[in-house]
């Protein structure tokens, strides 16, 4: 089981998304994939899309900086 | 959830038929030559009448004859040589000008654009609120400069269907070329080449379960048409190359299967998935025609969210859906279709297209209206256009 870290910061909708896709398509069963952005809109509609398809959000954590998603596949 | 996924983007590529693949079979492996006259071995004799009885199926559908219908490698194909070949025979210093409309697919618009380049006049007319090109206004633009008409039958991306009869009639009585592509009609509604006046049509399997990469395209005997390749001279010297011939069987075979009870069909199961969203979801705009539009192919504005944001959370749940054309759906970049019908960015930022075949169901449409409502009202809670904006009182009929 690894950790797949996506970085999206600066990134705008919907990249952050279509590379959480990216990652969940390419990770094995019990990875978890961290994604880190700033678009605000990503940081809502991640956990979304996560919660349709099935897979566990572990948290969301947020800095001044930059926002993290944690979803385990 | 990936593994059941409802596939509804059927304008951009279909599902192989397994009839198709049985007939295409035995000229992958036992019947293989190259297509040979009656000098030639009997493997490739054979193939030569398979090749035929291909071309004299599909050339009969549109009541054409089986030497005015040439094989190529599909809708892009065949629409660059009916453009660039027929106008670079008849050009002439004063035959210069070509009419198109603005929502043609790319194939018609880029072969247009290019011809522009190289000192070509080319009127690309607008089209109403429902993509309709106004005949009369065609008839207006044809000068004695002009060389060719291509209009599509139908819209790749809204659906709407055009007059084509009519405007075949316009162009046989001013003396100029007609093209249509045809692409989104073949087999879903009737072409007559002689009673609609065409002299050139785009045709290809990939919209009706047949094999990808083949294609044909419509001649009417005497028109001139320059080689668009240089080579042999298969395709009645037309198209050289080989000829594919599981692809061409394929084709006619593809054709074959799709009946006038499955047109229906789809239409029933058009109307409904309308009919579903536009009363179920609010802020929701039907682009294209109520009816006048292909059985398969319903296209929705959904107001304040975005169509990609769309399309990716449908896909995460196991819809595939598309937001345009297929060539259209790899950029971001508004649909020029929508924009063609007087949409604004909005507008065109937010349709989805949903186009059905064969083998979707009643209940698949059901399940996907649904699914998009509920990732449309997610959408919309987070979504930045929806919050504070002043909302137009949108276009909500019901078919009847």
């Amino acid at each position: 089981m690894s950790i797949i870290k996506v970085n999206c910061i600066n990134e705008t909708c919907p990249v952050p998304l279509v590379e959480t896709r990216k990652a969940l398509r390419k990770a094995a069963e019990g990875d978890t994939i961290e994604v880190q952005g700033t678009h605000s809109s990503s940081k809502k509609e991640i956990p979304m899309a996560v919660e349709s398809m099935g897979y566990e959000l572990k948290s969301i954590e947020e800095n001044d900086d930059y926002w993290t998603i944690k979803i385990q596949k | 959830m990936e593994n059941k996924n409802i596939y509804l983007d059927n304008s951009a590529a279909t599902r192989l038929d397994e009839k198709v693949l049985e007939a295409m079979k035995p000229f992958l492996f036992e019947t293989y030559a190259v297509a040979s006259s009656e000098f030639g071995y009997s493997m490739g004799i054979k193939t030569r009448e398979a090749l035929a009885q291909a071309r004299e199926w599909l050339a009969k559908d549109i009541s054409a004859d089986a030497e005015e219908l040439i094989f190529t490698s599909g809708a892009t194909e065949s629409s660059n040589i009916a453009i660039k070949s027929s106008v670079e025979k008849l050009s002439k210093k004063e035959k210069n000008h070509i009419i198109t409309s603005q929502i043609e697919d790319f194939p018609v618009l880029n072969s247009c654009k290019k011809l522009e380049n190289q000192g070509f006049r080319v009127t690309y007319l607008p089209v109403d609120e429902n993509g309709f090109v106004d005949p009369a206004q065609l008839e207006k633009a044809i000068t004695d400069h002009t060389i060719l008409v291509s209009i599509q039958h139908a819209n790749q991306e809204i659906g709407t269907v055009q007059d084509i009869a009519k405007i075949g009639k316009i162009c046989k009585e001013n003396d100029v070329l007609f093209h249509t592509d045809a692409t989104h009609t073949f087999r879903r509604l009737p072409i007559d080449v002689n009673k609609f006046n065409i002299d050139l049509v785009t045709l290809s399997a990939h919209t009706i379960h047949g094999p990808k990469g083949i294609g044909g395209l419509y001649v009417r005997k005497g028109t001139p048409l320059a080689k668009y390749f240089d080579g042999g001279f298969q395709e009645f010297d037309k198209r050289p190359g080989l000829v594919n011939i599981p692809g061409a069987v394929g084709f006619a075979k593809a054709a074959e299967l799709v009946t006038e009870e499955e047109n229906n069909k789809l239409t029933n199961l058009r109307d409904h998935l309308i009919n579903r969203i536009l009363d179920e979801i609010p802020k929701t705009t039907l682009n294209g025609h109520r009816k006048k539009r292909v059985p398969q192919n319903a296209n929705i504005t959904f107001h304040l969210v975005e169509g990609e944001s769309i399309t990716l959370h449908m896909d995460m749940r196991g819809f595939s859906l598309s937001t345009g054309s297929a060539c259209f759906s790899n950029s971001l970049e508004a649909s020029h279709v929508i924009l063609g019908i007087g949409g604004d960015h909005e507008r065109a930022h937010g349709s989805v297209r949903f186009s059905l075949s064969r083998y979707n169901t009643k209940e698949q449409v059901d399940r996907t209206v649904d699914e998009i409502s509920d990732v449309i009202q997610k959408l919309r809670d987070i979504s930045p256009l929806s919050n504070g904006s002043e909302q137009n009182e949108l276009q909500k009929e019901k078919i009847s």
